[in-house]
């Protein structure tokens, strides 16, 4: 048994404390605790940790195994993401207590705040009180008890799991139902309160998912794509497409689903161009040794920086969306390349774990395959907020890919359509969002970058939250970014355009005086070296690439991901289909279209006169169209787009 | 000057890239446009694209070497699509009646072809194509040369050869045969000079080589294609029990199963010195061999043949595979001490073939196997003789023998036309721009076998080993295809960036001048895709969604507000939508729509009243239908010109409106709107409200909404009256960004005509299609409906709004400034 004085030392440096007594196997005595936020948080250890007083936000928050007990009461967060282990609080819990715990005992002797147990995926919720608001919001699975009232809308578009209410139920959430009580499950029930020596003696109602929200109704025809001259630019207003989205629609009677990115034209990269005539390339050899293009990301804060042999890295793609092979062979092109490749929603798996060097860990709303040994083990983590296919929505996943193995990865039940949440139970403004940074950043010791996830949009106030907020890089996604299924209309009109995304966020950062603090990924779009560069001259730090590394290792952009049985194994789940991809054979391609974009960046650095990346700036750059001109405010140069041609090149 | 430009080629079309396939084949066939009409069960379309290039049709699509399977991209999934078997398919359904349109003589050149082979007869339907009157020379008595002498019946039967060989004489009238004509026996090369403007030979490789090991004299040891020869020209010999053919080409594959077929011959082992990965045959040919059991010696070496007894004995060594030669295909080396004997009864020597040809011999024009040619200009040694197919390059395939063709005909006419320095020779790709075949099960239908029969009941007969596709079967292998050619459904990744992308990633990374060249390709611009005329449009906007700023917390799913109250409240609806355009449609469709709005309760506005049970805003038109009792509102359309509209409410809830179709004449109406308490004020984006299917003329103006709103913002009554926009509403999201224009409330008219089964006619009108049922009808607008309101929830959601009401211009940004402009909203990235 040891002691730690929270009146003398700060939590950092407590939790450290507490992580290598774990690790001896010594109990833990905290006093004056002071309500500090992150008490114990990455603890990993099966040792007791008593909190003679209060706790604040996350308490117990990203821990396996251990057992906590506080005397007084608790913030917010209580026991967020816990796996296995327990938590006693003595008094109340504040908002989401429970919060997606997967595997955990949690026992509140009073009462509990609003939204407890929400995404939670399996263990035990206790409440001896009162509940507030929409507890068991969203929860995957797992048991929550509530020996007082359950509060409004309780077990609000919970997807599985039981609800167990001893007081009185005072309203049903969306897609919840009053279920038949068991008598063995009720026997249960009353052991655990046994265990943990709470006296009930009233009967209990149970709450349960109704099903109507689990799956879409109708299923939609698998049309093969118009081509997209037919509605983009000069197409009729009542075009093809149009006419068969009508059809559709008015066939299945709810929006369309869809993978991959926009199909429309938009401005893009593609509509600027170089300042300097680029010529002589047949006669740059072996620009790669001339050019210095190794970039450092994510160290501002002290943390161990993602080494990157060039400017540029994968962008987030989920296993789940995309196959387990297809993520091997991404992660190995990584690996060969010398560059990041990042998990996506939906967890780690060892095989991406081992074939990628560099590993970003990315955590979104619904937590699903967040844990806190995952997070030890990345080189990275990230806070998704959106992505450009679709911001403002969650991930959407179609029952055909949420397999068994995918289901118990992600904690959540088997074959359902997953809309995952679009946002986080614990980011609810740019405060919230830095204490979530903070306990991120506490349960890891301080070792790992920390990045936001951003779809754009309002980039120009959201990089300053961000900056702020003490993030050490942002991925900024514009509108051209992919995905594996989304609603069609947010694909085409939500958010705004890559090279509007930023210009908004240098903008932004100009404006508080933080030009440059902040590193930029910048991706939705990209699709070789070229785009690098004038993303790179634009002011990007990086960039990512997506869908290019995804056709790269064969994709042939049917734009049928969301469908589940892609013809060439890449976006499914189903073990016939994927069988089709050879990630030995793919992981060569992929690593052979970065090596060429590799190329592409150190020739065009070369031949626009420069020795380093870093050089790259927007006065090598002039706008091709009148739109790039205005968003970019780079020169309009409209003869060039008619002079930059091929002979010129070579 | 003669460019290959000149050729039909499509590959400068920016939304066409050949696919693998067809850059494979050597002949440049269309097949992914054949394989798509094959779906859609156009026969003759595909008829056209598989012979257009390609005079051998028929032939190919039972024997061809099909190089285009192995590219196909499916071939790393579940196997490649059967090309060559859909070619068949059609061919075997209408080859046999359809012919091209015969091609008459033009030009006053005649040019002189010796042999019929497939390199000849190509080159000679190329230039009979081209306006010249063409001779061959055949020295047999049929035209055909190693098609007809060299491939057996049950592969290819001769009726299949007479097909293709009769649509090649009725295509060219003035196509001249002269057949039992050598050269150098009934014809010499001075005649043919004499005779003829230009002369190809085209004289096959017909001679077997010789194994060149101690032995191999024995009467026993026969050549292969001598062999073959004698077979197709009706032979049926007697075999020893054992047979050894020595090769692992394809004339040694037609060997061995000839053998097999024939009486007496029990066993034949076919001996090759690589291994099963190197073997040359083609695979189809060679696992054909292994179904009708025919033994395969592989990294084996014949060094001698010997009487043994009755037999012969055949002296072997074992091989393995060394250091590749200069072509890069690893060299077999014999093994010390692994001498073996293998014995037989005959051994056929496959080889390898050669030209001969005597009288070409004395003039110097042979090299030892063949016909001295140049490659860059198909030239031989004499300035008018030009050579092409196996007799001048060496052996090799029929499909590649008929690019020979291509190419030779290419030079003879630059020749004939007096070009002395034609550019090179390229092969010229055409596409049919075929839609995609909508097949549900395209991703997941597995490669479609044939039948194979092998040997069949009667081997001596020679029946065919395969059958050809039915139908179903030939729609499921077409179903399969990827359609590499066609453009994508992704402007950011169009067919030219995917497949820019996959050349890098299938590119060396040292390979530097590759990457020189593939980035000179990116480093092109695109098109401006947002020309000077590109009108102001709704698909122009886009929604700004709530991230870090704005955000919120219990939007989840779909959850979010659409009701919508016109009148302060005296209107109420459940959608912002309103339903037009169906005054003077069929009854059936009128009911329909009637039974389709009731779901959502959705009005319906027109010169009369839907039915009963839905509710009317009634479109008056000054100095027509007075207005009705029956109506929830009464909407007075002034059109393009302003005039004051004397009303009264007829019943207490009534709404009075006011609809204007032109910009011009807003400040007036507004002014009197007001001062006149109206509730609604209807703006016509479509500048023809109450005329049929007014939006048919494209784009809405949207200024009038602009200005509308300017116009109730700069008197500061925007409160007052309510703004309802028609014309183009497409969607939800349509609604939405109308919404957040500042309309309350959109009407929905061709839409919902689409939806009910109408098809847009002529750009300008809609026709009701008689096969759907009213409750089909009702469904799909009651669908419609719904979709469009999820549609116009999710956008307001994006932006963090629980209600759709509370979009606001703030919420959208425009991508095009011909839009900023219409619509006064910033584009993107700006502000």
């Amino acid at each position: 048994m040891v002691q730690i004085d929270l009146a003398e030392i700060p939590v950092r440096q407590a939790n450290e404390l507490i992580r290598k007594y774990g690790a001896d196997g010594e109990d833990i005595d905290i006093i004056n605790p002071d309500a500090r936020h992150h008490v114990g948080v990455g603890l990993t250890d099966p040792v007791t940790v008593r909190v003679h007083g209060s706790a604040g936000y996350f308490c117990a928050g990203l821990t396996d195994a251990a057992h906590f007990e506080i005397e007084s009461n608790v913030g917010w967060g209580l026991g967020d993401n816990m796996y296995t282990g327990s938590v006693i609080v003595g008094g109340n819990a504040s908002a989401i207590a429970g919060v997606a715990i997967r595997g955990a005992e949690i026992v509140i002797k009073g009462n509990m705040g609003s939204r407890a147990g929400q995404v939670m995926k399996a263990g035990t919720l206790l409440c001896c009180g009162n509940a507030n608001f929409m507890a068991g919001y969203l929860m995957y699975g797992g048991r929550i008890i509530i020996l007082g009232d359950s509060g409004e809308r309780v077990g609000e578009d919970m997807a599985a799991g039981e609800i167990y209410v001893g007081g009185k139920v005072q309203s049903l959430g969306s897609d919840a139902k009053m279920g038949d009580t068991e008598s063995s499950k009720i026997d249960e029930l009353r052991a655990f309160l046994d265990r943990y020596k709470i006296t009930f003696n009233g009967d209990f109602q149970k709450i349960v998912n109704e099903g109507k929200k689990l799956h879409y109704k109708t299923s939609e025809r698998p049309m093969r794509s118009l081509p997209f001259v037919g509605f983009s630019g000069k197409s009729d207003y009542w075009n093809p497409k149009i006419q068969e989205d009508i059809h559709i629609k008015s066939q299945i009677g709810r929006y369309r689903v869809r993978g991959y990115g926009g199909a429309r034209e938009l401005p893009h990269l593609a509509d600027i161009g170089f300042a300097r005539n680029i010529s002589g390339l047949n006669e740059i050899s072996n620009p790669v040794s001339k050019v210095e293009m190794r970039t450092l990301i994510g160290g501002k804060h002290g943390a161990q920086p993602l080494d990157l042999s060039m400017p540029v890295m994968i962008a987030p793609m989920s296993y789940g969306a995309l196959s387990r092979s297809t993520k091997q062979a991404i992660g190995i092109a990584s690996s060969l390349a010398g560059i990041a490749e990042n998990t996506g929603e939906g967890g780690m798996s060892d095989a991406q774990r081992g074939a990628a060097e560099q590993l970003v860990f990315q955590m979104l709303g619904g937590r699903l395959g967040w844990n806190i040994h995952d997070m030890k083990r990345a080189n990275g983590l990230e806070i998704y907020i959106s992505q450009g296919a679709k911001p403002g929505f969650g991930g959407q996943l179609m029952a055909k890919k949420v397999t068994k193995e995918l289901a118990e990865i992600r904690g959540i039940p088997q074959g359902i359509d997953l809309r995952s949440p679009s946002r986080h139970p614990d980011i609810l403004g740019g405060d919230d969002l830095l204490i979530k940074v903070e306990e991120m950043r506490e349960a890891t010791g301080y070792r790992l970058p920390v990045s936001v996830k951003l779809g754009a949009g309002r980039v120009r106030d959201d990089i300053k939250i961000a900056y702020k907020d003490g993030f050490d890089f942002v991925e900024l996604d514009g509108m051209q970014g992919s995905t594996g299924a989304g609603g069609a209309e947010v694909m085409e009109y939500v958010g705004i355009p890559t090279i509007s995304a930023i210009m908004d966020a240098l903008d932004g950062l100009a404006e508080i005086d933080a030009d440059g603090k902040i590193q930029i990924i910048l991706m939705g779009g990209l699709r070789d070296g070229v785009d690098a560069v004038k993303s790179l001259c634009l002011g990007a730090d990086a960039v990512a690439f997506g869908n290019a590394t995804i056709i790269a290792g064969g994709c042939i952009s049917c734009m049928q991901c969301h469908v589940g049985q892609c013809v060439t194994g890449i976006a499914t789940q189903d073990p016939e289909h994927e069988k089709r991809y050879r990630p030995e054979i793919e992981a060569h391609n992929i690593h052979r279209f970065l090596e060429g974009v590799r190329w592409q960046i150190a020739a065009l650095t070369h031949a626009l006169g420069y020795g380093d990346v870093k050089s790259l700036n927007r006065d090598d750059l002039v706008a091709l169209t009148p739109e790039a001109a205005e968003i970019t405010r780079l020169p309009y140069r409209p003869e060039l787009r008619e002079q930059q041609h091929l002979s010129k090149a070579v | 000057m003669l460019l290959p430009a000149e050729m039909p080629d499509d590959t400068d079309d920016l939304h066409f890239v050949p696919a693998p396939c067809q850059v494979a084949c050597p002949v440049g066939t269309d097949a992914p446009s054949y394989i798509a009409y094959i779906w859609e069960g156009k026969y003759e379309e595909a008829f056209e694209a598989i012979t257009a290039t390609n005079p051998f049709s028929s032939i190919c699509g039972r024997v061809c070497d099909a190089p285009c399977e192995p590219a196909c991209r499916r071939v790393q999934s579940d196997g490649p699509v059967q090309i060559r078997n859909l070619k068949r398919y059609v061919m075997d359904e209408i080859g046999d009646r359809l012919d091209p349109p015969p091609v008459p003589v033009t030009q006053k050149e005649t040019v002189a072809i010796v042999g019929s082979g497939p390199a000849g007869l190509v080159a000679a339907h190329d230039l009979s194509i081209a306006g010249y009157e063409v001779h061959v020379y055949e020295m047999t008595d049929r035209l055909g040369g190693m098609m007809i002498w060299g491939i057996p019946a049950f592969r290819l039967p001769p009726g299949v050869i007479d097909e293709d060989i009769q649509r090649l004489t009725k295509r060219c009238p003035g196509l001249k045969i002269h057949l039992n004509t050598a050269l150098g026996d009934g014809v010499t090369l001075e005649e043919l000079k004499e005779r003829h403007d230009a002369v190809v030979l085209a004289i096959g490789s017909w001679w077997g080589k010789k194994m060149g090991i101690p032995g191999d004299t024995d009467t026993r040891v026969i050549d292969g294609v001598q062999f073959l020869r004698d077979v197709n020209a009706g032979a049926r010999p007697e075999m020893p029990e054992t047979v050894v053919v020595v090769g692992g080409g394809d004339v040694a594959m037609d060997a061995c199963r000839v053998a097999k077929r024939l009486p007496g011959c029990k066993h034949v082992k076919v001996i090759y010195r690589r291994g099963p990965d190197e073997i040359p045959a083609r695979a189809i040919e060679l696992e054909g061999a292994v179904k009708e059991d025919i033994e395969f010696i592989y990294n084996t070496q014949q060094t001698a043949v010997s009487p043994k007894g009755n037999q012969l004995a055949i002296t072997c060594l074992k091989t393995e595979l060394g250091e590749p030669d200069e072509e890069g295909r690893r060299v077999p080396v014999e093994i010390v001490g692994s001498e073996h004997e293998i014995e037989c009864g005959m051994i056929i020597a496959s080889i390898g073939q050669q030209g001969k040809c005597a009288h070409l011999d004395e003039k110097g024009m042979m090299l030892s196997d063949r016909v001295r040619t140049e490659w860059g200009s198909m030239l031989t040694d004499d300035p008018k003789v030009f050579a092409a197919g196996d007799g001048a390059f060496g052996g090799s395939t029929i499909v590649m023998a008929m690019h020979h063709g291509q190419r030779v005909a290419y030079y003879v006419k630059a020749f004939l036309e007096g070009h002395r320095d034609p550019m090179p020779y390229r092969q010229p790709f055409r596409t049919r721009r075929v839609p995609l075949a909508q097949d549900l099960e395209w991703e997941k239908l597995p490669l479609q076998e044939p039948a194979f029969h092998g040997l069949g009941a009667n081997p001596i007969e020679f029946p065919e080993i395969e059958d050809t596709y039915g139908s179903d079967t030939a729609r499921n292998e077409a179903a399969r295809c990827y359609r590499c050619d066609a453009e994508t459904g992704t402007a950011d990744y169009s067919v030219r960036h995917r497949e820019d992308i996959f050349t890098m990633a299938r590119t060396n990374p040292l390979d530097e001048r590759s990457h020189a060249t593939m980035l000179a390709r990116r480093l092109q611009p695109r098109d401006n895709p947002f020309p000077d005329h590109r009108k102001a449009t709704l698909d122009d906007l886009i929604f700004l969604p709530a991230n870090l700023t704005r955000l919120v917390i219990d939007p989840y799913r779909e959850a979010c507000r659409i009701d919508t109250e016109l009148g302060a409240g005296r209107f109420v609806m459940e959608q912002p939508f309103i339903a037009t355009g169906f005054d003077d449609a069929p009854g059936q469709v009128r009911e329909a729509i009637a039974e389709g709005l009731k779901d959502f309760d959705t009005p319906y506005l027109g010169v009369r009243a839907l039915s009963t049970d839905v509710p009317w805003l009634q479109l008056v038109v000054p100095g027509q239908i007075a207005p009705s009792t029956d109506a929830a509102a009464q909407i007075h359309n002034l059109g393009h010109e302003f005039r004051p509209i004397e009303t009264t409410r007829l019943t207490e809830n009534q709404l009075l409106g006011l609809s204007v179709s032109s910009p011009d004449i807003l400040e007036e109406t507004i002014s009197y709107a007001l001062a006149k308490k109206f509730d609604i004020l209807l703006l016509d984006g479509s500048g023809g409200l109450g005329t049929p299917w007014a939006e048919l003329s494209g784009e809405p103006n949207l200024t009038i909404l602009r200005d509308a709103v300017a116009i109730l913002r700069r008197i500061g009554r925007e409160e007052e009256i309510d703004l309802i926009f028609f014309g183009g509403v497409r969607s939800g999201t349509d609604t939405a960004k109308l919404v957040a224009l500042g309309s309350m409330a959109v009407v929905l008219g061709v839409t919902l005509g689409l939806a009910a089964g109408a098809e847009i006619r002529d750009r300008h009108d809609m026709q009701f299609s008689a096969d759907r049922d009213k409750n089909d009808r009702a469904e799909a607008v009651a669908h419609i409906l719904n979709a469009s309101a999820q549609e116009a929830s999710m956008m307001a959601r994006c932006t963090g709004k629980t209600n759709l009401q509370n979009v606001e211009p703030e919420d959208l940004r425009a991508i095009t400034i011909a839009t900023a402009k219409a619509t006064g909203i910033p584009l993107a990235g700006t502000l």
